[in-house]
């Protein structure tokens, strides 16, 4: 098609938009209520994920050993566990270590209280190796693995954080998918209707043209371009939107309930925002391009 | 220019249209299609166009093979092919001088070639003072000459009409042959389906008679044949 007509197929693309403003604007309001919905599911499993990261990430296994082991033995139970697949990192705590951190944990500001276990230290065996996972799923396959290790005394793990938060991301993961499917099939039902009536109203036209000798494409780009616009006005609403609800939304539960800092961590909307701006423009163009397609290829039998 | 061979029409109700029409239209010639309601007559148009297809039988417009011409060659077909319509079927939304652009832009001719072929056609069916003028404020005389300039403003090489005077007053009726007549001098092709009986023995064309899907009469500088 040349430069010229598709100028003019614009706007007549456009012109068909405000001659059935009533149906296009119902059909941009449902496609952005399907946006909107879609920016809200995603938001929630983006960060949903991210807190889920965060928490996975503090999850590990802490390993204590049998008595009388020397350094080299502990240093090569280390170097073992280090090893496996499952594990990201582990660290070192040694009994002095350890009875240190109890004291400023317990005792704080009353240090004096402790200062009868000076030259006995009580922790004596329990140097530990604080052992982080590269997925929390993995837990119980490594802890099996470490209790039946020769010098591990007792392994403690962290059972609920762990599996309860996988299935959790997944649940809500799987829930979202089948809620935004849905809501797509319904957008695009609706964008075909538009386009459809838009097809009915101009069948003497487009009938016409078809006989003056007008090519498929010429016929076809006004409600191509009349689907898109559609599509694409309807993703970009809802991110207006959502964009101004995150942004406040997010500052108003960290400020309100900052007491929930420690186990709400939010992703910055920069960076909810760099994939679902790019995700629901293309989710409109597609639900724009397919609408049209549908409606064309059953109404417009050039 | 037009060649149509032992065509056959039957629409799935179960009714023959047509049935083992032959026909032969030259560059250049004028002819007249007449025949009772249901003779055929609007089907052999529509075949002409390609809006049906012959259900047996060879059709050839400009040298090519309408029934093998693919959907997408066909738009090029009809772009040598104009058409005017008993009901005229202008757009309502658009003036006279749009109208008539409609057909140069669908054809995607350019710009500043358009401004100069509309006014060329409206000085020819003589409707320059009423270029801005929407189609319900013409008479129907003034639409079917809007119809023929948008037919005419491609420069095809065939002109069909189907009915172009069914619904006009006898002075205006002649007003639009005139007009039909002059394009043809101008070298275009024209065949004209009608039922008006005047001017078909008036215009002494070469004049077809159909009857129930057959041509019946085919008279050169004739006139309406008469069956008994």
């Amino acid at each position: 098609m040349r430069i010229r007509s598709l100028a003019y197929n614009i706007k007549q693309g456009l012109k068909n938009i405000y001659r059935n403003r009533m149906f296009s604007l119902a059909s941009i309001a449902t496609i952005s209520a399907c946006l909107f919905l879609f920016g809200v599911f995603y938001a929630i499993v983006t960060n949903f994920q991210y807190m889920v990261q965060k928490a996975e990430s503090s999850v590990c296994v802490t390993v204590f050993f049998d008595e009388g082991m020397t350094d080299q033995q502990i240093q090569d139970i280390g170097k073992n566990i280090e090893g496996r697949v499952e594990v990201s990192n582990i660290q070192f705590t040694s009994s002095d270590e350890a009875w240190n951190n109890f004291k400023t944990e317990y005792f704080g500001q009353y240090a004096d209280l402790a200062a009868g276990f000076k030259d006995d230290n009580p922790l004596a065996n329990s140097a530990s190796y604080a052992v982080y996972l590269n997925d929390a799923s993995m837990q119980t396959t490594l802890v099996t693995y470490l209790e039946n290790m020769d010098g591990i005394r007792q392994v403690n793990k962290s059972d609920i954080t762990a599996s309860s938060l996988s299935s959790v991301a997944v649940l809500v993961g799987y829930a979202s998918v089948v809620i935004i499917v849905i809501l797509l099939a319904v957008s695009i039902f609706l964008i075909t209707n538009t386009i459809v009536i838009g097809v009915t109203v101009r069948k003497e036209e487009i009938s016409i043209m078809k006989l003056i000798g007008a090519t498929d494409m010429f016929v076809d780009a006004p409600f191509i371009v009349e689907g898109l616009t559609i599509g694409i006005l309807g993703s970009l609403f809802p991110l207006i939107l959502l964009h101004y609800l995150y942004s406040n939304l997010v500052g108003f539960v960290l400020n309100k309930f900052s007491l929930l800092n420690n186990i709400l961590a939010f992703l910055p909307s920069e960076k909810v925002f760099a994939t679902l701006i790019p995700i629901s423009i293309g989710l409109g163009i597609g639900i724009g391009c397919i609408g049209s397609y549908l409606a064309l290829r059953k109404h417009v039998n050039v | 220019m037009i060649i149509v061979e032992n065509i056959s029409k039957t629409y799935s109700s179960g009714a023959p249209a047509l049935n083992g029409v032959d026909l032969r239209v030259e560059k250049g010639e004028f002819v007249f299609v007449v025949g009772n309601s249901g003779s055929g007559k609007s089907t052999l148009i529509k075949l002409l166009l390609k809006e049906l297809e012959p259900t047996t039988g060879k059709i050839y417009v400009n040298k090519k093979f309408l029934n093998k011409i693919t959907r997408k060659r066909l738009p090029m077909v009809r772009r040598d092919i104009g058409v005017v319509f008993q009901d005229f079927r202008l757009l309502t939304d658009r003036n006279v001088f749009e109208n008539i652009a409609f057909a140069q832009k669908v054809v995607e001719a350019p710009a500043r070639q358009i401004r100069g072929q509309v006014l060329a056609m409206l000085s020819m069916v003589g409707l320059l003072d009423k270029y801005k003028s929407f189609p319900n404020e013409l008479s129907g005389g003034e639409q079917q000459r809007v119809a023929i300039a948008r037919a005419l403003v491609n420069n095809p090489s065939i002109l069909l009409c189907d009915e172009p005077t069914g619904n006009l007053d006898p002075v205006n009726s002649w007003e639009i042959m005139k007009i039909l007549d002059e394009a043809n001098k101008r070298g275009t092709t024209v065949l004209v389906v009608t039922h008006n009986m005047e001017i078909v023995q008036a215009m002494k064309k070469r004049t077809i008679t159909m009857s129930g899907g057959k041509i019946i009469s085919d008279v050169e500088k004739g006139g309406y044949f008469y069956e008994d």
